[in-house]
Order: structure tokens, then C-alpha cells, then sequence
């Protein structure tokens, strides 16, 4: 794809130097070049500055932009690698060797140009000639080892993606082979969240406070906790950025954001409050880019406790709730009821039969399950997992008192809250979860198997199918994998799943050609600057 | 006055170690583990537990706490597990951005409350005084989150004179530190009106006013110098008060201070972060606390340090 619009902006070039020396009429330069899909103020640029105006509208204009959370570190590998600051950072400074493309779902060459299993635990992945890194020294095989082993060495948050490798191997500049203990079909869907480093230096101290890429911009400064900035990289091996400069700024503070952005202060946010958003879009100086997002709102059962061993109240409990009134009353803007244990936007979800609101089939599977005088119980959260989390716990509780089941809300802080989620020390659990990679196997495999034992909930026949998924390179086979797997979960009621999340993205009305992407890694390589 | 430093500074060594040893144990009590917190809702045990020995942290609690104190004796602190960065330099940053906001405030405070106070005593129950006496009691009760939150929408939405957050310019200092001057402004009226009040009524200023002494002279030269103390350790506490506890205005208006990042690190159970910023609280408190009882001695020469 990249090379594809490499030869494009070349081509683009010939067209403004014959416009240049007359052989090409005014007419047909700007046929050609709107055939090539430039806008018409820039084609009309082109056709009266020649090279100059091409060479300037690559690169010019500054962005401020406010993410939802505070960077941190900018080592794609570490502790804070999956965190959202880290990984907008890394995606326009580093890259990696395959790109999932939001709109076909499918993976797409990067920094490799080719991958593929070579027997059933080695995938080869033959990676792009001629990419240099900032520095000028050139992009090799060696460089994706080390940094796949620095990845799995550290132990952070994308560590566990890679537990089964037992060889990263470069047998030629251009090639490196992952062998794994076990068939692992998710190699290549991994390899997306994966950034490369450069080899050596990444082993020197303070190389990831001012870090050497090979993205669409390149490091210049980072003044910790107040703002980062990028430039435009000239080197970069595809489609060089449109804006020269990107200042990422820290704005902590809901009603100061909203502020900055309103007042034109800073051109980007995302991650506003709901109630937020109704002012926001009458201002016609802003727009707002929704999308369906990787994240969604959940309610496990602790299936090791009574009474939700019993899957006659697991159900119950899903049938006493109204989800489309919550919807509509609580999450207008922000999110919308599920259809399966993951969003309909991560690889692997199969739409299922939603339970409905029914309080006298819930009160009546209660009576069988013996227990028609209700029951006591809880349900553990963190305020600020997610939007009017507070409201939809709160609504819950009540429906749920509906039909006779007393739940006491326990508000708790989010490493208190860990500490008993992990040791399974609870009845219910209520939290939202982001599929980082976007596919099944990131969230289903890790969490619902039996060994996995995150929720108390055990079965045979779904530890099979899951690791059977996560065994095949067939996407085709894996996705039929994922539909039973999907439709276990939603009909054994391991779960309440109410809500898949929007991610809301306010942008200055001068920002054009932003994608909403539905992993709120927002990126600005590919936007342009209205004048 | 030099034994009396040094008993002084050993005093403070004491203070520290406690305020120490009490973090250290408090951080640890508290449930919740930096591992599992950093590898999110969806690692295993295993991984977390690799993470953990990756941290130093599956030492035993005696190891930890020896390895602890050798360490900060000099002066290193280690690493921070969430930051990934040197506890010293962060600390450092942090306290100096705070440090500049802290001293900002004070300096409004002390330019607006000194005149009003004056003027609030030497017209004592006029409409003035009673003013003055109101505004400053609004000034002490107006919580500054409401506050700043205010200015935002005044001064940076509506007006657009100020930038509503960061720290980048001089412009950006304004608006939170006359939002934590504000209550300083109230107690520091109120303060040095009642204080001026209680000494212009002592013998010596008759006095001195007997003897012919111009009134700005007696207000200057007699009547400032002795209501200054309590005002100066008032001064000192509040000092001490705005580098811990500036952390809601510093959240309001994204100012990277020592407070936010306390705060951020308990809630990531960062022990080497806690423990060193909690350090550098005390120990600046302490030494602003010293330099108030010094002072004491310049301004009232009867009061010999002992």
C-alpha cells in the first residue's frame, strides 16, 4: 500500500515538473492530478508554486492535541507499553511490522512487507527494503530481535502476547522467524500492538527520553508532565505527514480541556464525559468522530460461589435488567447495548440473541433455582472505569432488587479492587475491558479459560475451542472457533454483557481526514490542515 | 545560635527517619500490589509475579526496609516502578514547579493581605474594616477547586486572556497561584489586622508616640515589628501547607507539582516514589520551620534561642 503511494507522490512529482516546463497544460495538470484523488485547493497550489507549494503542503502547520491520560514513558516495551499515551507516542515515532486497517478489519503490510507460517510454530516475516532510521542507519532484522526480546526480557503488559516464543531468530537482513512452543496463529494480530527499536541504542540508558524512530515524525522534545513534540520525519518510507508539528499537552482536568479546546487552545481531545458532549457539538467550530470502540462495559458472577454456580441465576440476573432503557437514558453518545461478550468491532465476535427485559422469567428461573425469597449479595467497581458508571451500577442494583436480589454496591479503589478481582474474592465484579489487539483471543482466551480462572467459571468444551483459536493461522477457521466460543459464553451467562463503548473524538473543524479508529491510538500522520 | 542549628538539624534527622519508617510500613499495609496494577486486569499471576521480582519487590519486608534506609542515608532512591525513571530527578522537578507556584502565592498573598490589614486596623469598625473583615472570610471559605474552576470559565474561556492549563509561560503561573493565594490572602488579613490591633495598644507605642514620633514611623519602626511573629510563622506553616497540599489546585490547572505526583504514585503504589516525595515534604517543611525560629530572633532580640 505504502509503496503504492510512494509512486504516487512520484508520479505527482513528473506531473509538476512537466507543468512546470509548459508540456503539460494547465487543464490537464489539474485532471491528472485530481485524478490522483489531491483536493482541488491544492491541486490549484500545485499548478501555481510548482515543487515549492508541493514541498510545503507535505509539511506545515502545528497540532495541540490532549490525550485522556498522562504519558509517562515513551518505551513501547515496558510497563507502560500498552498504555494509550505510550502507544500514540510509539505509532508516530516508532512503527511496526504490520498494521491492522480499521475500515476491511484486515492486517496490512508495515514495517514487513510479507509474513507467513512455515510450519505449524514458525511464522517468517520478511520485512521492507530500504527503511532508514532517523539516524541514517538502515532497518534491519536485527533490529526486530532485539526489540522482540527486550519486549518478552522486561515482563511488561505485551509480554504475555509473546509466552510461547522460545526462538526469535534473523537469519538474513530481511528476515526473521518466530518460533513458538505451541501452534500460535495469533503471531501476526500480536505483531500489530509490537513496536521496533533500534537494536543497540534501546539498550542505552535515557534512549527512550529522546528516542532515535523510523515513523512519520521523529522525537524532539518532551517536557515531562507538561507537553511532547513532535516533527514531521523527512526520512519517512511512505507517505511523508502533511503537519510539520505535533504538541501532545497534559491537561488533567475535564473542565480546563473542555475549555482549551472550545477557546481553540488545543485542536484535539478524546475521553470527554458524556455530559460534555451535547455543548460541544453545537459549537461549530469543532466536530465530533464517533465510532464503535475496543472497549465495553462488563458484570462477571463469581461461578465458584453459590448461589452462581447455578446457571438458572446467572441467567436471572441478565433478565431483570432493561438494557435498552439504560442505553437510551444513560449512554446516548457514549455507548450502546452488546450483542456478544466482545464488541462488534474486534476479529472473532458473533452476534447472539439478546436475553430482554423479563422480570417474571427472572423471578421464575430464581424459583427453580430455589431461591424464589431472592438472595444477598455485592458487586465490586472503581468509579472511573467508564462512562455514568456510577448511574448504571446504581440502576442495576435497583432492577436487580426487582426481583429480590439484594446487591450492595462496594465502591472501592482500583489496586484494593485488583487485589480481590485476582483472588477471585468477590460475588460480582462490574468493570469495562479494552481487547488491546483487537481480536478474540486477547480477551477471551486470557480470561475465560479454567486455568485462566479469573471468574470461577470452568468448561471443557470452551478451553478447547479457545485454544484451538488461538492455535490456527486459518483466519476463517479461527472466526468459526470464536462464534461458538461467543455463543457458550452469552447462553452459560458467565456474564452480563450490557454495553459496547464509543470512542468520542473532538477535533477542530481544521483538521481534515482524521480517522476514528475504534482502539483510541489516535493518529496523525494523515491528516491535513484546512486553511 | 550555631549549637542550637545543629541540635537542631540532628533533631530533623530524627523527624525524618520516623516520617520514613512510618511511610515505608503505610504504602506496604495498604492492599493492592504495583505489579499487577501496572500489567492491568488481564495478566496472570505468573506474569505478575515476574514483573514483581523484576522490581525488587519480592524481597522480604526487612530486607526491603534495610536496603530502604542504606539507600536514602545516600541520598539514592532507586528507580520509580511506574515512572521507569530516576525518584530523585522526578522529585526534583516536581518540587521546583511546586516551590515557584508556593512562592507566587505567597508574594500575591503578602502584596494584597499586609495593606488590607493595615488599613483594616487603623480604621478599626468602619465600613472598611468591616469590608475587609467580609472578603477575607469569603476568601478563606471559597473552596479553591470552585475557585479555580471559575477562573477557567472567566478568565480563559470567556475573557481569553489566560491559557486554562499547563505551565509552559509565566502567563500560565497566574491563575493557579492567585487561586491559592486567595485563602492565604484571608488568614494573613485577618491575622495581621487583629495583630496590629493588640500591639498598637502596648505602652511602648504610647510611648513613642508621646515622644513625638511621626504616626508612619511608630506604624513602621514599633507596631510591624512586633505583630510580625505570629504572622511569620503562620507565613511558615502555610509555606510548609502549599508544597503538600496544593495537589487540587495543581490537578485544576495541570501544573506538574509535587502534590499531583504523590497523589498519582499512591494510587499506583509506587514505594520508592511515595517514600521519596513524602521525604522531601518533611524535610522541606523542617527547614522552613528552622528558618522561622531564626527569624524570630532577628525580629525580637528578647527571645534567645535555647
Amino acid at each position: 500500500m505504502s509503496i503504492h503511494e510512494q509512486t504516487v507522490s512520484q508520479h505527482l512529482r513528473e506531473l509538476v515538473l512537466r507543468r512546470q516546463e509548459g508540456v503539460l497544460s494547465r487543464r490537464g495538470f489539474l485532471k491528472a492530478a485530481t485524478a490522483m484523488g489531491l483536493s482541488v485547493p491544492l491541486v490549484t497550489m500545485l499548478d501555481q508554486h510548482g515543487l515549492a507549494a508541493l514541498q510545503d503542503a507535505e509539511a506545515s502547520g502545528e497540532l495541540n492535541i490532549v490525550l485522556q491520560r498522562v504519558l509517562v514513558s515513551l518505551d513501547p516495551h515496558g510497563p507502560q507499553s500498552v498504555e494509550e499515551p505510550t502507544a500514540v507516542i510509539a505509532s508516530h515515532i516508532f512503527g511496526t511490522l504490520i498494521t491492522r486497517n480499521f475500515e476491511t478489519g484486515e492486517l496490512e503490510p508495515s514495517l514487513a512487507t510479507a509474513w507467513e507460517p512455515v510450519d505449524e510454530t514458525t511464522w517468517q516475516f520478511t520485512l521492507r527494503e530500504g527503511v532508514m532510521w532517523q539516524n541514517d542507519t538502515p532497518f534491519t532484522s536485527a533490529d526486530v530481535k532485539a526489540s522482540l526480546e527486550r519486549v518478552i526480557e522486561l515482563g511488561g503488559p505485551l509480554a504475555p502476547l509473546w509466552a510461547l516464543v522460545t526462538a526469535v531468530e534473523a537469519p538474513d537482513d530481511m528476515t526473521v522467524t518466530i518460533t513458538t512452543s505451541e501452534p500460535q496463529g495469533t503471531v501476526p494480530v500480536s505483531a500489530t500492538l509490537f513496536f521496533v527499536t533500534p537494536a543497540e541504542l534501546s539498550a542505552e540508558e535515557g534512549f527512550f527520553d529522546a528516542p532515535i524512530g523510523i515513523g512519520p515524525y521523529q522525537f524532539s522534545s518532551w517536557d515531562r508532565d507538561s507537553q511532547i513534540v513532535l516533527e514531521a520525519s523527512p526520512s519517512y518510507w511512505a507517505e511523508p505527514a502533511a503537519v510539520q508539528t505535533l504538541t501532545f499537552r497534559e491537561i488533567p482536568e475535564v473542565a480546563a480541556r473542555v475549555t482549551a479546546i472550545e477557546t481553540g487552545e488545543i485542536d484535539f481531545t478524546y475521553g470527554l464525559p458524556a455530559d460534555q458532549l451535547p455543548a460541544l457539538r453545537e459549537n461549530s467550530d469543532l466536530s465530533i468522530a464517533s465510532t464503535p470502540s475496543y472497549a465495553y462495559y462488563f458484570t462477571w458472577f463469581n461461578s465458584s460461589r453459590e448461589p452462581f454456580t447455578d446457571v438458572r441465576v446467572r441467567q436471572a440476573m441478565n433478565y431483570a435488567l432493561d438494557l435498552d432503557t439504560l442505553a437510551a437514558d444513560l449512554l446516548q453518545d457514549v455507548g450502546a447495548v452488546a450483542t456478544a461478550p466482545i464488541p462488534p468491532t474486534i476479529f472473532g465476535h458473533a452476534p447472539q440473541t439478546p436475553y430482554g427485559y423479563d422480570p417474571e422469567r427472572a423471578r421464575s428461573l430464581l424459583a427453580e433455582a430455589g431461591l424464589e425469597d431472592g438472595f444477598d449479595t455485592h458487586v465490586i467497581w472503581v468509579p472511573g472505569s467508564g462512562p455514568q458508571d456510577r448511574e448504571l451500577v446504581l440502576s442495576f442494583v435497583s432492577y436487580w432488587s426487582e426481583i429480590g436480589v439484594n446487591v450492595e454496591s462496594r465502591e472501592m479503589e482500583q489496586a484494593a479492587w485488583l487485589d480481590d478481582l485476582l483472588a477471585l474474592n468477590w460475588d460480582m465484579d462490574f468493570q469495562t475491558n479494552t481487547v488491546r489487539t483487537g481480536d478474540a483471543d486477547f480477551t477471551l482466551r486470557r480470561l475465560y479459560t479454567t486455568a485462566a480462572n479469573r471468574n470461577g467459571y470452568g468448561n471443557p468444551e470452551l478451553d478447547e475451542i479457545l485454544i484451538g483459536a488461538a492455535a490456527a493461522a486459518d483466519p476463517a477457521e479461527r472466526e468459526a472457533l470464536y462464534a461458538d466460543a461467543c455463543r457458550i459464553i452469552w447462553d452459560d451467562a458467565v456474564g452480563i454483557f450490557p454495553f459496547d463503548l464509543l470512542a468520542n473524538y473532538v477535533l477542530n473543524n481544521r483538521i481534515q481526514g482524521f480517522e476514528a479508529v475504534p482502539n483510541t491510538i489516535p493518529i496523525f500522520s494523515n491528516v491535513t490542515l484546512a486553511e | 545560635m550555631a549549637a542550637y542549628i545543629i541540635r537542631r538539624v540532628i533533631y530533623a534527622v530524627f523527624v525524618l527517619w520516623g516520617a520514613l519508617t512510618v511511610i515505608f510500613m503505610v504504602v506496604r499495609i495498604l492492599p493492592g500490589d504495583p505489579a499487577s496494577l501496572m500489567l492491568g486486569a488481564g495478566a496472570t499471576q505468573e506474569e505478575a509475579d515476574v514483573l514483581r521480582s523484576n522490581l525488587g519487590l519480592d524481597a522480604s519486608l526487612p530486607v526491603q526496609y534495610v536496603r530502604f534506609i542504606s539507600d536514602a542515608v545516600r541520598l539514592d532512591f532507586g528507580d520509580s516502578l511506574w515512572l521507569n525513571r530516576p525518584v530523585l530527578d522526578s522529585v526534583t522537578e516536581r518540587i521546583l514547579a511546586t516551590g515557584r507556584l508556593a512562592v507566587a502565592a505567597m508574594i500575591i498573598a503578602l502584596l494584597i493581605s499586609f495593606p488590607l490589614g493595615i488599613l483594616a486596623a487603623l480604621k478599626q469598625r468602619s465600613f472598611i474594616d468591616y469590608l475587609v473583615s467580609i472578603l477575607s472570610l469569603i476568601g478563606q471559605s471559597v473552596p479553591s477547586f470552585w475557585l479555580g474552576i471559575m477562573f477557567i470559565l472567566i478568565f480563559a474561556r470567556q475573557l481569553r486572556l489566560l491559557p486554562s492549563s499547563g505551565s509552559q509561560t509565566w502567563q500560565h503561573l497566574i491563575l493557579p497561584a492567585v487561586t491559592l493565594a486567595l485563602p492565604l490572602v484571608g488568614v494573613l488579613t485577618r491575622l495581621v489586622r487583629s495583630g496590629l490591633l493588640e500591639v498598637m495598644h502596648e505602652d511602648y507605642i504610647r510611648t513613642a508616640r508621646a515622644k513625638g514620633l511621626a504616626p508612619p514611623n511608630v506604624l513602621t519602626r514599633h507596631a510591624m515589628r512586633n505583630m510580625l511573629i505570629p504572622v511569620i510563622t503562620v507565613i511558615g506553616i502555610q509555606l510548609g501547607n502549599l508544597l503538600g497540599g496544593a495537589v487540587i489546585v495543581e490537578t485544576v490547572f495541570g501544573w506538574p507539582g509535587i502534590g499531583r505526583l504523590l497523589v498519582n504514585a499512591i494510587f499506583q503504589r509506587d514505594y520508592p516514589l511515595v517514600q521519596a516525595s513524602i521525604l522531601f515534604i518533611t524535610a522541606t517543611f523542617i527547614l522552613i520551620n528552622l528558618l522561622v525560629d531564626i527569624s524570630y530572633v532577628y525580629l525580637d532580640p528578647r527571645i534567645r534561642l535555647k
